[in-house]
C-alpha cells in the first residue's frame, strides 16, 4: 500500500495524466455509466425503455411536422423517417444531451468530490459515454427502421464507429470545457442550452439540405456538426463516403476539442470543491 | 522507515468569495463593465504545519469555523491547498459527512458497490463484500430497497460500514462518532478502535473533548485557521478547556 501516496504538490503532466487517471478508473467509469443509464428512468413505469423511446418519439413529432412540408423527390432517397431519426440520434441524443450532461457533471458530483478523492475527469467522461451508449441503443432502432421501410442496411454500417468515436471525443471535450466554466458561473448551462439550439438548427437534422439557400450553405458547412452528420448518414444508410474535407474537419475538431477540454478541465476541476 | 504518514507544510487554504456578485455570468459581465469585480478571500487555513507519525491517533479541536473540517478535507485530497503542501502516505478511508456519499435513488446493494469503488476499491471485490457489509450495518433485509426509504440511522450505518470495510492505512474521522444512537456510537467506536489497533493512523475531528482525551495521542488546537497549540492530548485539551 506504500504505492498510494497523495502529494498535493506533485507535478502533473498536462495532457497525459488526465488520460492515465481515466484509464486507471475505468472500472468506476463503467459502473457509473451503467448507473447513469438505469437511474435516470428508474422511477418511471417504462424504465430503461425510455432510452429508446425518447429519440423515437421526438422523431415522430418532427415527422408529423416536416413530412407535409418537405417535398420528397422520391427516387433513390432514403425514407424521411430514417433521415430524421439518424439526425436526432447523432445531434440530439449524442451531442446535445452529452454536452449538457458533461457540462453539469462536476456540479452534480460535487457532494462526492467534496468527500472522496476521485479524479473529476471520471464524471465528465461518464456523462459523454452514457450519451454514446444511448446513441448506440438508438442505432438498433434505426437499423430496424431501415429494414422495416425496405431501405436496407449497407455494408458501410461497420464504419459507423468512426464518426461515433470522433463524436465521443468532441462531446467529451466540449462537456469538459463547459464543466470548467460552470464552476465559476452557475448560469453557464443556460447559455449553453441556447447555443446548443443554435448549433442544432444550423445543421440539417430535421430538414433536408435543399431547404438551405446557396448564400447560407457556407454557414451550415462551417458548423463541424455538419461533417459528423454527413459522414454518419453516409455510413449508416446511404452507403456512401462523405467528401474528404468532412473527414479532415471531423478528425481535427474531435482531437482539438478533446485535448483542449482535457487540458482546461485538469487545471480547474479541483476548484469545484473549494467554491462554495 | 520513519517517514510520517501525514506531513502538512505551511498549508493555507482560501475560499474565494465573489463580493457583490452571485457568481452568474450575466452579473459578472455587468460588473465587469462597471469595473466592480472584486474577490474576497476567506482564509480557512493559514500556515498550518504538522506531522503525524505512522500509527498515531491525532485529534484536531477548536471552535466552529476554526478550519478543522477543512483541514481534514485537505488531507483527504479533496480540497487542494492554496499554498503549502500535504503528503499523505497510504490508503485513506475518509469518514467525512458519510451519509452524503450515498445515492438515495439507488438500492443499498448498488450503493455498496458504487461507494466502495469511489473509495478506490475494485467493483468485483465490493460485490463479494455486499452481504458482510449489509450485515454489519443491519440492513440485510432492505438491501434491495432504495436508500431514500432508509432511516437516517440506517443510511449512516451503511455508509460507515462501507468506508470501514477494508483496513486503511489512514483513517480520517469527522464527527462520525457523534451521529446515530447510543448503540451505533458504541459499535462504530469499537470498529474504529479495531482499525487503530491494526495499525491505522487516525486523524480525528471532534467536539467531544472526552473522546479526544481518551482516544488520541496528540492534539492540534486550531483557531481561525491557525495553530493555537499542538502537543500531548491532555496538555492541549486542558489548555483549550481553560480558554472556554
Amino acid at each position: 500500500m506504500a504505492s498510494t501516496i497523495y502529494d498535493s504538490s506533485a507535478p502533473q503532466r498536462p495532457i497525459i495524466d488526465p488520460f492515465v487517471h481515466m484509464w486507471k478508473k475505468r472500472g468506476l467509469i463503467g459502473l457509473l455509466v451503467g448507473r447513469d443509464l438505469t437511474l435516470r428512468y428508474k422511477r418511471s413505469l417504462l424504465g430503461v425503455w425510455w432510452t429508446v423511446l425518447n429519440p423515437l418519439l421526438t422523431t415522430l413529432v418532427y415527422w408529423f411536422v416536416f413530412s407535409n412540408i418537405v417535398p420528397r423527390s422520391g427516387e433513390g432517397e432514403a425514407p424521411f423517417i430514417v433521415y430524421l431519426l439518424s439526425g436526432t440520434l447523432l445531434i440530439s441524443t449524442f451531442f446535445s444531451q452529452g454536452v449538457v450532461a458533461g457540462g453539469s457533471s462536476l456540479m452534480s458530483a460535487r457532494s462526492i468530490l467534496s468527500k472522496v478523492r476521485v479524479p473529476g475527469e471520471v464524471f465528465a467522461v461518464t456523462a459523454s459515454m452514457a450519451a454514446a451508449v444511448n446513441f448506440g441503443i438508438g442505432l438498433i432502432i434505426l437499423a430496424g427502421l431501415q429494414v422495416a421501410t425496405g431501405w436496407g442496411i449497407p455494408w458501410t454500417v461497420i464504419l459507423v464507429p468512426i464518426p461515433a468515436l470522433a463524436m465521443l471525443m468532441f462531446v467529451t471535450g466540449i462537456g469538459m470545457l463547459i464543466a470548467s466554466a460552470a464552476i465559476h458561473f452557475y448560469d453557464v448551462l443556460d447559455f449553453v442550452r441556447v447555443l446548443l439550439a443554435l448549433a442544432i438548427w444550423t445543421v440539417p437534422t430535421f430538414y433536408p439540405l435543399s431547404f438551405i439557400g446557396e448564400d447560407l450553405l457556407l454557414f451550415i458547412k462551417i458548423n463541424p456538426l455538419y461533417s459528423y452528420l454527413t459522414i454518419f448518414r453516409g455510413f449508416m444508410y446511404e452507403g456512401t463516403f462523405a467528401p474528404t474535407w468532412n473527414f479532415i474537419y471531423m478528425g481535427t475538431s474531435a482531437v482539438a476539442m478533446l485535448l483542449l477540454g482535457v487540458w482546461v478541465f485538469s487545471r480547474s476541476w479541483k476548484q469545484a470543491a473549494v467554491r462554495m | 522507515m520513519s517517514e510520517p504518514s501525514i506531513l502538512a507544510e505551511d498549508v493555507s487554504l482560501a475560499y474565494r468569495l465573489a463580493k457583490d456578485m452571485a457568481g452568474s455570468m450575466k452579473e459578472f459581465a455587468i460588473n465587469l463593465l462597471k469595473r466592480q469585480v472584486h474577490y474576497q478571500s476567506l482564509w480557512a487555513l493559514d500556515g498550518v504545519s504538522f506531522e503525524v507519525p505512522k500509527g498515531e491517533v491525532f485529534a484536531i479541536i477548536g471552535p466552529n469555523g476554526a478550519g478543522k473540517s477543512t483541514m481534514l478535507k485537505v488531507l483527504a485530497g479533496v480540497l487542494p491547498p492554496t499554498s503549502g503542501r500535504v503528503i499523505v502516505r497510504g490508503m485513506v478511508s475518509p469518514l467525512i459527512e458519510l451519509s452524503g456519499g450515498m445515492n438515495h435513488e439507488m438500492t443499498g446493494r448498488e450503493n455498496i458497490v458504487q461507494f466502495g469503488t469511489l473509495l478506490g476499491r475494485e467493483p468485483e471485490l465490493m460485490r463479494q463484500r455486499v452481504d458482510a457489509i449489509a450485515e454489519w450495518a443491519e440492513i440485510s433485509d432492505f438491501l434491495d430497497n432504495p436508500v431514500r426509504n432508509y432511516s437516517t440511522g440506517m443510511t449512516s450505518r451503511l455508509a460507515f460500514a462501507i468506508a470501514t470495510d477494508v483496513q486503511p492505512d489512514i483513517l480520517l474521522v469527522d464527527e462520525v462518532l457523534s451521529v446515530g444512537d447510543e448503540k451505533f456510537r458504541r459499535k462504530s467506536t469499537k470498529r474504529i478502535e479495531q482499525l487503530m489497533e491494526a495499525g491505522a493512523t487516525v486523524v480525528l475531528v471532534s467536539h467531544n473533548l472526552g473522546t479526544v482525551r481518551r482516544m488520541s495521542d496528540r492534539v492540534m488546537w486550531l483557531e481561525r485557521g491557525r495553530i493555537k497549540m499542538i502537543g500531548p492530548a491532555d496538555e492541549v485539551v486542558d489548555a483549550y478547556e481553560a480558554s472556554i
